[in-house]
């Protein structure tokens, strides 16, 4: 393999006791690699399992059986090497849009000065530079996600975890984050896993999409986007009128046509 | 009368914020503590449950029995009426806190400690400022309970000296004091409240 990857999932199932001697399976030995610097796309039905994996990559879920391996370590826990954003507002309330994105460094022991330097960096990076000293509660949704956003990069992890992060926000909104991210990505050199269950979102963002059907969990089919073209463009309206567009979003209607069969 | 009114009434406020500072005091850091960790929750609860249900007057005569006749008794009515309330609502409180906002900051690098600390306690700190403008309110009620029933200073003592005189309009003036200072001190905690908490401000 040509490129290195910079987490592995391995053989990962998880089973939630439920009580009374109940338990449902999420997630049914799933197996796959996330390369270093690529965004990867976790795409599937509701039900599927794929924020379960997600969880589980952050430490925030134990697999109950597998390992995630990140850098050649086994995942035991939440750390700073793995930064998440969530689909809710995650925004600290009583700290202004600097604090918030220097919290990570702060508790991590970056000295002030290079706290400073980098949040600055990161706020603008995301375009909140007129913002940084204004609290949260004064932001659009929009805004307060590239907050999150820019909070976890700012504290250099790994890995860039992102769950449904674009989930409850309006259209326009939703497809201008999208387009940062790329950018993002591409000036950051970040590595990121995105859980979405939005088709044009995993086209649009993903290096590769890891499909995952449903009840249990089980991954389906690994597609890499090749009428990309291995380029990565940051305008969502090159992207659909690129040849190809059209044949996967097709492809990936018809794999979200068979999971729906049956459950709805 | 040698003791004049006023004095009477700063006895008052001196034992009720003395005694509702010794509760918060306690009732703060132990609250949290049982709302961020169930084990420690384990340990207190059925303990802060049974007592709530406990009606603090009850006490009373036992308070006088260990603690004799001086300040005492009073503070310590007040602190037992106040604190189990206090703990209750400030451990509801602190388990509302968002679950991805802990999980947030986990996945940032931070420890339980760190999380207790520079999240849950921030994020529930505006809530235990309302509880305690709650429970002050009710602080006053027991403090009058004791002034009356085991005291010779204060206002609810002088309320009692008035009516061995017959004097309606020293017991009535007693009442609206209290109510003042009730106001008062409901203001004080508003404006505590904006002052501290800025970034909860509608525009």
């Amino acid at each position: 393999m040509s490129e290195q990857s910079a987490l592995q999932i391995r053989n990962v199932s998880k089973v939630f006791e439920l009580g009374g001697g109940k338990s449902v399976q999420a997630v049914q030995d799933i197996s796959f690699e996330v390369e270093q610097n690529s965004i990867c796309v976790l795409l599937g039905p509701s039900g599927c399992g794929k924020s379960t994996v997600l969880r589980m990559m952050a430490g925030l879920e134990t697999p109950s059986d597998g390992d995630i391996v990140i850098g050649g370590r086994t995942v035991d826990g939440p750390g700073q090497d793995r930064g998440m954003v969530f689909q809710a507002y995650t925004s600290f309330d009583w700290m202004s849009v600097r604090k918030n994105v220097e919290f990570g460094m702060k508790i991590n022991g970056v000295p002030a000065a290079a706290r400073a330097e980098r949040a600055e960096r990161f706020i603008n990076l995301v375009g909140l530079g007129k913002f940084a000293d204004v609290y949260p509660s004064q932001l659009s949704g929009g805004m307060r996600q590239r907050v999150a956003i820019a909070r976890t990069l700012a504290n250099d992890p790994e890995v860039l975890l992102m769950d449904e992060p674009f989930g409850a926000l309006d259209a326009e909104t939703r497809w201008l984050m999208q387009e940062l991210m790329v950018n993002v990505a591409e000036q950051t050199n970040t590595t990121m896993v995105i859980v979405t269950h939005d088709l044009e979102e995993a086209i649009f963002l993903a290096d590769k999409i890891v499909f995952l059907s449903s009840h249990p969990g089980r991954l389906k089919e690994e597609i890499k986007p090749a009428f990309k073209k291995g380029e990565r463009i940051a305008d969502k309206e090159k992207v659909v009128k690129l040849d190809g567009y059209g044949d996967l979003e097709a492809h990936l209607m018809r794999l979200m046509r068979e999971e729906g069969r049956g459950t709805s | 009368m040698e003791r004049g009114f006023g004095s009477d009434v700063l006895i008052s406020i001196s034992r009720v914020l003395g005694a509702f500072a010794m509760a918060c005091a306690v009732a703060v850091p132990l609250g949290v503590m049982m709302g961020a960790f169930p084990s420690v929750e384990a340990i207190f609860a059925p303990f802060v449950s049974a007592w709530r249900y406990l009606p603090a007057p009850s006490f009373i005569p036992i308070l006088l029995m260990w603690f004799g006749t001086g300040e005492a008794p009073k503070l310590a009515l007040l602190f037992i009426g106040v604190i189990f309330f206090l703990i209750t609502l400030i451990m509801d409180h602190t388990k509302n806190v968002r679950q991805e906002l802990v999980e947030t900051a986990l996945t940032l690098g931070a420890s339980r400690a760190t999380v207790v600390m520079k999240v849950v306690f921030p994020a529930v700190l505006p809530d235990i400022v309302v509880a305690m403008r709650q429970m002050l309110a009710m602080a006053w009620t027991y403090l009058v309970i004791a002034e009356i029933v085991a005291s010779t200073t204060g206002i609810g003592a002088m309320m009692m000296r008035a009516r061995r005189f017959l004097k309606t309009d020293e017991i009535l003036s007693g009442i609206i004091v209290i109510g003042v200072l009730g106001l008062l001190f409901d203001l004080l905690f508003a404006m505590l409240h904006r002052w501290a908490f800025p970034y909860l401000r509608k525009n």
